[in-house]
């Protein structure tokens, strides 16, 4: 379906210059693990901070990230699939282990506060493209009805399990699954009919 | 498969997407995939909005700081090494690798131009700096605060839906309540009658009451009920000087005791006994099998 390339991956244009960056990694190098991280480190970065809430630990899973694909860039399997949702695949089990991890110890860790260092902006061209896809998905995802919203989040976002999720929302384990399924038909459909 | 087991596990599709499926659930899901097309494609489809949903996460740019260190991480030699073509069977371009350019050329690329400047040049860059910096700072702020109104977005749905939960357990609560009320009543009315009712064989431990009253109603108690086949049912009789009346069925719990009240009959004849019989399941309209229990 073009509409996934679309929306995951922006323009094809972006996945091709994502799988040339992946086979100048491969090479080592550098600059172009500078331009994969250009064009996806804000994404990255936001999934990261908002499964963690942690400015200090996202940062460290996305660096941990960037890092396991520079160094796995030979082994990556480039008719398999595209760069962006193995970098969301990674990034996502990463921030959950470490959630996970944090949610073990006795204490948790304090929120990082702004450290006011200077950012660096994005090109204009790429930042309307974020925005423009984060919109749409947000917008998607807020026609859901409320319980299955939810159940989506906590699934994708919070790491929770499936019986978490029974738990949380005090609902049997069948409807968890209903709900996260029609969830996900919905914003499917929804994000096709935007484009 | 019938389409309902299909259907069920068809449902799973959302979770496994979203990898939250147990093991034992994941192995399943993946079997059938190997033989369902339409699960398949579905699959397919929704990994396509699982690898959208972080453009759902609000939208932050990471600390300038941040890239640096990475490229720095990459220059620099690592202890687990590199991976080979050699040790990667599975890649399909096979690219062997170059040697990594040594940290000290990478930070001097990213730290070059140090050449010195005037006074003025610095003073203009470090106001720039500053303003940067609010800037910035501003930016974090903002981003932190939205991810706390989501925090408490989330919270609130947490305590609507407990509420839910809460106002479900007053409304059993309530009608609890409404229904001893009931029975208080009935028990307090002026012409309430009190029968004793007592066991006939082959229920001959049986021991029941049964009080009336003509306005509000019946409640009914007995205990050592035998149990019944799955097509027999205890059905309630008020005895009269015509006809028995039926006053409704009861089904006992597994130990043979029961508690039933019923709504008045307004234009059933007064009643001049009570009697317990055992009838097909549903109720007859006139008694026809074994009496149970009967008044003295």
């Amino acid at each position: 379906m073009l509409w996934i390339l679309l929306a995951v991956a922006g323009a094809s244009r972006t996945a091709a210059d994502d799988q040339v960056a992946i086979e100048q990694m491969a090479r080592g190098n550098q600059s172009a693990l500078g331009e994969l991280y250009d064009r996806h480190g804000r994404l990255i970065y936001s999934l990261a901070l908002r499964v963690l809430r942690d400015q200090g630990d996202a940062e460290d899973v996305v660096q941990d990230v960037f890092l396991q694909a520079w160094r796995e860039a030979a082994r990556f399997d480039l008719t398999r699939g595209n760069v962006v949702a193995w970098l969301v695949m990674v990034t996502r089990s990463r921030s959950i282990d470490r959630l996970r991890r944090r949610q073990a110890r006795p204490q948790l860790a304090a929120k990082s506060e702004p450290d006011g260092r200077v950012d660096e902006s994005p090109r204009v061209d790429v930042q309307m493209e974020w925005q423009s896809r984060a919109a749409e998905v947000r917008r998607a995802l807020e026609t859901l009805p409320l319980l299955q919203r939810v159940a989506v989040e906590l699934a994708f976002f919070e790491g929770l399990t499936h019986a978490e999720i029974a738990e949380q929302l005090e609902v049997p384990l069948g409807t968890v699954k209903t709900r996260v399924r029609q969830g996900l038909l919905k914003m499917r459909d929804c994000l096709a009919g935007a484009l | 498969m019938t389409d309902a087991e299909h259907d069920v596990l068809r449902d799973a599709s959302g979770l496994y997407v979203l990898g939250t499926l147990e093991d034992a659930e994941r192995a399943e899901f993946e079997t059938h995939l190997t033989s369902c097309d339409a699960c398949l494609a579905e699959v397919r489809s929704l990994r396509g909005v699982s690898d959208a949903l972080p453009f759902a996460a609000t939208q932050v740019d990471p600390p300038a700081s941040l890239r640096a260190r990475i490229l720095a991480a990459a220059g620099a030699p690592t202890v687990s090494g590199v991976p080979t073509a050699s040790a990667a069977p599975h890649a399909q371009t096979v690219v062997p690798f170059a040697p990594k350019p040594k940290p000290a050329v990478s930070n001097a690329t990213l730290t070059e131009q140090r050449a010195p400047h005037s006074r003025a040049f610095w003073v203009g860059w470090m106001s720039a700096a500053a303003m940067l910096l609010v800037a910035a700072g501003a930016g974090i702020y903002a981003a932190n605060l939205k991810l706390q109104l989501e925090d408490v977005e989330l919270r609130l749905v947490d305590a609507v839906m407990k509420l839910q939960a809460s106002e479900m357990q007053v409304a059993n609560a309530s009608a609890e309540v409404t229904a001893v009320r009931t029975n208080l009543a009935l028990l307090s009315a002026p012409d309430v009658q009190d029968l004793q009712l007592l066991g006939k064989a082959p229920a001959a431990e049986a021991t029941g009451r049964a009080f009336i009253s003509r306005r509000r109603g019946l409640l009914f108690a007995a205990s050592n009920l035998p149990q019944l086949p799955g097509d027999r049912t205890y059905q309630l009789w008020f005895l009269t000087r015509g006809a028995p009346v039926s006053a409704g069925i009861v089904k006992p719990d597994p130990q043979g005791n029961v508690t039933a009240a019923f709504d008045p009959l307004p234009d059933a004849p007064v009643p001049t006994g009570f009697a317990v019989s055992v009838e097909p399941d549903g109720g007859v309209p006139a008694p026809t099998g074994a009496i149970y229990l009967v008044t003295q």
